[in-house]
């Protein structure tokens, strides 16, 4: 039996749709069955960031009003194995969904595989609620700045309402030089005001712009920063113990620096 | 909202309840229902004062409009006054029937002893209120978090939302927080905010209303 995860923030543009393209592909890698759920009924994209537009053939929809089989829906990855996308109808909107028929959903996927991860959309209204409905554990996504976070705490409450348990964070687009300038809220301080467990930290990575364009998953580039990251979260969701590095800049002057106090 | 037959107004001294002159007792209950029903928060268990011009309402009217408010509202009428019709103001007067007290039973145990225990954070988006005393929360409140209490509010965390001690106009109510950095405080019907940018001191805080009736805020030392 598998866990059913939803993925959300609150918030717009923090990386929710990233994240669950990344983090579905590395517990893929891993070696788990994992099937991405699309909420975002109307404003699909999933599908893009993962490079199966053109393979989306049946939706959520169509599982739901009959048209086919779930298992007819799923849209096979075109890298990894044991790797499933349920799109989201571009052509409904999101009330047309309700709570219970993505609970149904999400029910049956989880009997077959391991991670039923939903990709919630922005916003605490319908939409929010369909994703949130199947779902028995929550990954709150939330980048280092008040507004994010402030929505984030919000969506917080509102799934613990629904008792949704546990709840986790990852830090999206840490920006260590930033932090280090004052110019950004630090991890600490965001783990102060939320008070939830931290999953895992993403630093800001310029290729996340590039791999979503070229619908290839930043984990998929293996050594940078982001991919490294993801596939760390992905460990920890799957019980490992990995521990979270601190970051820290890493640019040619800071490095000589470190040098230096070292050999003092 | 000049037409209404009753309305609620919070003084220095507490709610007051405003009744317009020369209507009949059966429109003043029904229009005390129509009021009370429809607050949410329910207003219950407080005192309140009733304010009356020149009202055709005998003090037999005024003893069942007591027993109306007690009975269906767990209201206690702390007092009477009679308004000039022409001044805002109330001013205090002693129809024969009625003790007068002068302002809210201050500091009374009996009335605030109640304290409401919340036993998680208050987060953005969620309200506390309790309005029969105080509220004790074991966490922090969020910024965009709400605690309303007609008692004291007692933050056992960091205070970064907003509190309202004193909802039903007791003054001398009291925020503490173990740490007090929150975007509004509200102790009756004064209100206060830090300043810009303020950071939390490392220290418990205090904040009441203090001798030139602004929210001032001081380190918790004990009463």
């Amino acid at each position: 039996m598998g866990k059913v995860i939803v993925i959300t923030s609150g918030k717009g543009g923090v990386g929710k749709t990233t994240s669950t393209a990344n983090l579905g592909t590395a517990l893929a890698m891993i070696g788990k069955t994992v099937v991405i759920i699309d909420a975002d009924v109307g404003l699909r994209n999933l599908d893009v960031v993962m490079g199966l537009e053109s393979r989306v053939v049946y939706t959520s929809m169509d599982v739901i009003e009959k048209r086919c089989d779930l298992d007819k829906a799923l849209v096979k990855d075109r890298r990894v194995e044991d790797l499933f996308l349920l799109a989201a109808s571009q052509r409904n909107r999101k009330d047309d969904i309700k709570p219970e028929q993505m609970q149904d959903i999400c029910e049956r996927l989880k009997h077959d595989y391991d991670y039923v991860l939903v990709d919630s959309p922005a916003g605490i209204e319908q939409g929010f609620h369909n994703a949130a409905a199947g779902a028995e554990e929550a990954i709150i996504i939330t980048t280092p700045d008040v507004s994010a976070i402030r929505d984030a705490d919000r969506i917080i409450g509102l799934l613990q309402n629904q008792g949704i348990e546990p709840i986790n964070l990852v830090l999206n687009r840490l920006s260590p030089i930033l932090v280090k300038k004052g110019n950004m809220i630090s991890k600490n301080d965001v783990l102060d005001i939320l008070n939830i467990d931290l999953l895992g930290v993403v630093p800001e990575d310029a290729g996340v712009i590039a791999s979503t364009n070229r619908g290839v998953p930043l984990v998929h580039n293996e050594g940078s920063p982001g991919a490294d990251a993801y596939m760390r979260i992905a460990r920890r969701m799957t019980g490992q113990r990995v521990p979270i590095p601190e970051m820290r800049e890493d640019n040619f002057f800071s490095n000589i620096m470190n040098w230096f106090s070292r050999n003092k | 909202m000049e037409n209404q037959i009753v309305k609620l107004r919070g003084y220095k001294d507490g709610l007051h309840l405003i009744i317009k002159p020369k209507v009949s007792l059966s429109e003043v209950e029904a229009a005390i229902n129509k009021l009370l029903n429809g607050m949410n928060p329910p207003l219950e268990g407080t005192s309140i004062h009733i304010d009356l011009s020149t009202s055709p309402l005998t003090s037999d009217d005024l003893k069942d409009l007591e027993t109306h408010l007690t009975d269906n509202y767990n209201l206690v009428v702390s007092g009477v006054n009679i308004l000039d019709e022409k001044d805002e103001s109330p001013i205090l007067a002693a129809p024969a029937s009625h003790n007068i007290s002068e302002s809210f039973p201050a500091d009374s145990q009996q009335e605030f002893g109640n304290a409401q225990i919340v036993r998680q954070t208050i987060r953005s988006g969620q309200t506390t209120s309790c309005l029969t005393g105080s509220v004790i929360i074991y966490g922090d409140v969020n910024p965009g978090g709400e605690v309303v209490a007609s008692g004291d509010i007692i933050v056992l965390g960091s205070l970064r939302g907003n509190a309202h001690a004193g909802a039903h106009g007791r003054l001398s109510s009291v925020i503490i927080a173990m740490e007090l950095v929150p975007l509004q405080l509200q102790i009756g019907s004064y209100v206060n905010r830090p300043p810009l940018g303020q950071k939390p001191r490392g220290y418990p805080e205090i904040a009441r209303v203090g001798a030139e009736d602004i929210i001032i805020v001081e380190e918790f030392i004990k009463f």
